[in-house]
């Protein structure tokens, strides 16, 4: 015990005295957390559009107005002259361009049927399929109004369409950041334990203290926990102020308890902090280690743990190497308590399973390092 | 007197390099063993398969009674290491590293105050506690590597040219604390280039090549190895120096602060007659030709000499 904490205590030393280590610890997390929690937003406000009305008539102008009050979409520009239309499109100025073509009123007027054109921009296909959803749900709209006036003015009562009553549950205004900021927290905790353990052992080698390390009567697994220990501390506080982060800037306030979800971290970022270790073990220079670690751990648990890509839509294959990273169980475990209020009666295999994960790492990494040169 | 390490026929090969070639040696408790050799030839590969941190290729070796093979972890806890490169952190303080070496070994917190205490004295390294380890000379550095290595007071002490890059007073001092150790019943196991140092040692062992070529106590070898060796004072002396570089009867000659030391071949009845001869024959002024003991340095030169790698080039990958 005294051996292991003497580790520890070197180890936090060696954190506490590097400037480098000490912007990893504090300031990557913040850092991290507001560029992804800006730079990654599902939802769609003030979709850009531009009009072409060659029928500028009270339709025509009224359509206009439905679409800017409907709160999605903003008028950017009254286009005159159709190659305009495409120069804003080729240019990326809007979304869409609504082209309203002449004698519309009178077509509707006439009882006729009557078309309106609109020319998307799907280069970014998912702002263009959002932005279809918008469009069509406001023309239907405005189809309604037109049966509605014609009815009125028939002297019979208007056809009842169908009525939805959608309910959102857990998240109801659909906010992204809501399914975003728990995510982010689970992605950053991964990376940031596997890249601040990465370095704990090669840099002994690079130091030469590796050589009266490992002569020393400390045994392997406590040496591993010596130089973990300290980092539990360290990814416990990026875990604190993600979750703050979260709180004051994104205003997503966790629903179920906090005190589970650190409870649960604490496996997790064990599970991870093995991971960068057990990479320590294996490199031989720190730039090495680092670099494994990054690309180890950022590129599968973004794509594969289910932050972006449900993994449900998977191939079998990667359905399985999914099941085999941490952050897979633990963002389950995260949204679940951000989003559902869920507890360990509903999450305890993805507990369960995170638990397996830090031991088996942690003893793979003690089994790995071997006291020799 | 018990045996303290006990080496028999040890190898160690890396790739097609042989590092040590089937080295024979005990140590008996309580030596001060001197491991002498130029670089490179084999000291701290010795060494690291001692302390357990490397595997040797044949051959077996017992530290405290423990196979390095089988029980290095037992070994480990028994014995102070101290490398040849500095391997403390820098990072830290003076008194932080010698801490972190006492928590290590498990010695009692109030043990370490003491030691602490101890060695801030001994090695006077009262003065720079506070330091960080990065900020301070070599010299400072050895002291410091050499108090973490004995602050459990191990029973066998491993040090690794601990004197080298050190001022002649930091080795003098190092050298005190060594024979305080040995007093206390400590075994030491010590590399060293600086041939003067050897006279402290109870034993030596001369490795060369990979191989240990001699082996017995300073005096011994200084009477032994090199039988005829003179001293001779003569003006002008590079032209003496050249004369017995060209008699067939010397077998080395070499500058000895203002005088020079002639190895004479053994099978001279008279070297110094012999060596007379010679210098006069080249019209040099003789002022004194006296048979001298050898110092350990001309142990050690000579030594190498008759141990060429070219006579045994044959034999290495």
């Amino acid at each position: 015990m005294r051996r292991t904490l003497a580790v520890a205590r070197a180890e936090w030393i060696h954190n506490l005295r590097d400037p480098r280590s000490l912007f990893v610890i504090l300031a990557l997390p913040v850092l991290l957390l507001l560029l992804y929690g800006y730079g990654i937003n599902y939802d769609l406000r003030d979709i850009t559009f531009a009009v072409y009305d060659l029928d500028d008539s009270e339709v025509s102008r009224d359509i206009i107005q439905s679409f800017i009050q409907s709160g999605y979409f903003k008028l950017t520009e009254v286009i005159t002259d159709d190659r305009r239309v495409r120069d804003l499109l080729d240019g990326n100025r809007v979304v869409f361009v609504l082209v309203l073509p002449p004698n519309l009123q009178g077509a509707l007027g006439a009882g006729r049927p009557a078309d309106v054109q609109v020319l998307i921009n799907g280069v970014e296909t998912t702002r263009a399929s959002a932005a279809q959803g918008y469009i069509d749900a406001a023309l239907a709209r405005y189809s309604q109004t037109l049966i509605a006036d014609y009815a009125r003015r028939q002297g019979i009562s208007p056809p009842q369409p169908l009525t939805v009553h959608s309910t959102i549950l857990y998240n109801p205004g659909l906010s992204s950041s809501s399914f975003i900021v728990p995510g982010l927290i689970a992605i950053l905790v991964a990376i940031l334990s596997a890249l601040l353990t990465s370095t704990a052992i090669v840099r002994e080698r690079e130091w030469g203290s590796f050589e009266t390390l490992v002569t020393s009567p400390v045994q392997a697994p406590n040496i591993m926990i010596g130089k973990i220990l300290p980092y539990v501390a360290i990814a416990f506080v990026d875990v604190l102020l993600s979750v703050l982060t979260g709180v004051l800037v994104f205003h997503v306030v966790p629903v179920g308890s906090v005190a589970l979800l650190l409870g649960v971290s604490f496996l997790y970022l064990l599970a991870s902090l093995a991971t960068g270790i057990l990479f320590s073990t294996v490199a031989r220079t720190q730039q090495l280690a680092i670099l494994v670690a990054m690309l180890s751990t950022l590129l599968p648990t973004i794509l594969l743990s289910g932050f972006v890509f449900p993994i449900r839509s998977m191939p079998l294959p990667l359905r399985i190497v999914s099941q085999f990273l941490p952050p897979t169980h633990f963002l389950i475990i995260i949204r679940s308590i951000y989003l559902k209020a869920g507890g360990l009666a509903v999450l305890w295999p993805q507990v369960l399973i995170l638990a397996l994960f830090a031991f088996v790492l942690v003893t793979l990494a003690a089994k790995r390092f071997k006291k020799r040169l | 007197m018990p045996t303290a390490v006990a080496v028999d026929k040890l190898v160690k090969k890396f790739g097609t390099f042989t590092a040590v070639n089937g080295v024979s040696f005990n140590v008996a408790q309580g030596e001060v063993f001197g491991f002498l050799g130029p670089n490179g030839s084999g000291k701290s590969t010795t060494i690291r398969m001692l302390c357990g941190l490397l595997l040797p290729t044949s051959g077996t070796a017992t530290v405290a009674g423990f196979d390095v093979r089988r029980e290095p972890e037992k070994i480990k806890a028994n014995m102070g290491y101290m490398p040849q490169l500095f391997s403390l952190y820098q990072d830290l303080t003076v008194a932080e590293n010698i801490e972190f070496y006492g928590g290590m070994y498990a010695v009692p917190r109030a043990l370490i105050v003491e030691r602490l205490s101890y060695l801030s004295e001994r090695l006077e390294l009262g003065v720079v506690l506070d330091r960080f380890t990065g900020t301070l000379s070599t010299g400072w550095r050895q002291r410091l590597a050499l108090a973490t290595t004995i602050i459990h007071k191990p029973p066998l002490l491993f040090l690794d040219e601990p004197t080298s890059g050190v001022d002649p007073i930091t080795r003098r001092l190092f050298w005190e604390v060594i024979d305080d150790l040995a007093n206390d019943g400590a075994t030491i196991f010590v590399t060293t280039h600086v041939m003067d140092e050897a006279e402290h040692c109870t034993r030596l062992a001369m490795m060369h090549y990979g191989d240990l070529i001699v082996e017995g106590a300073p005096a011994q070898l200084r009477q032994d190895i090199v039988r005829n060796m003179v001293e001779v004072r003569a003006t002008p002396l590079w032209n003496a120096l050249e004369a017995l570089e060209h008699a067939p009867e010397v077998v080395e000659a070499a500058l000895f602060g203002d005088a020079m030391h002639a190895e004479v071949h053994e099978d001279i009845a008279d070297p110094e007659a012999t060596v007379r001869i010679a210098l006069e024959r080249a019209g040099v002024q003789v002022e004194q030709v006296e048979r001298v003991l050898p110092t350990m340095e001309d142990v050690f030169v000579s030594l190498a000499r008759r141990h060429e790698p070219a006579d045994r080039a044959g034999r290495k990958g």
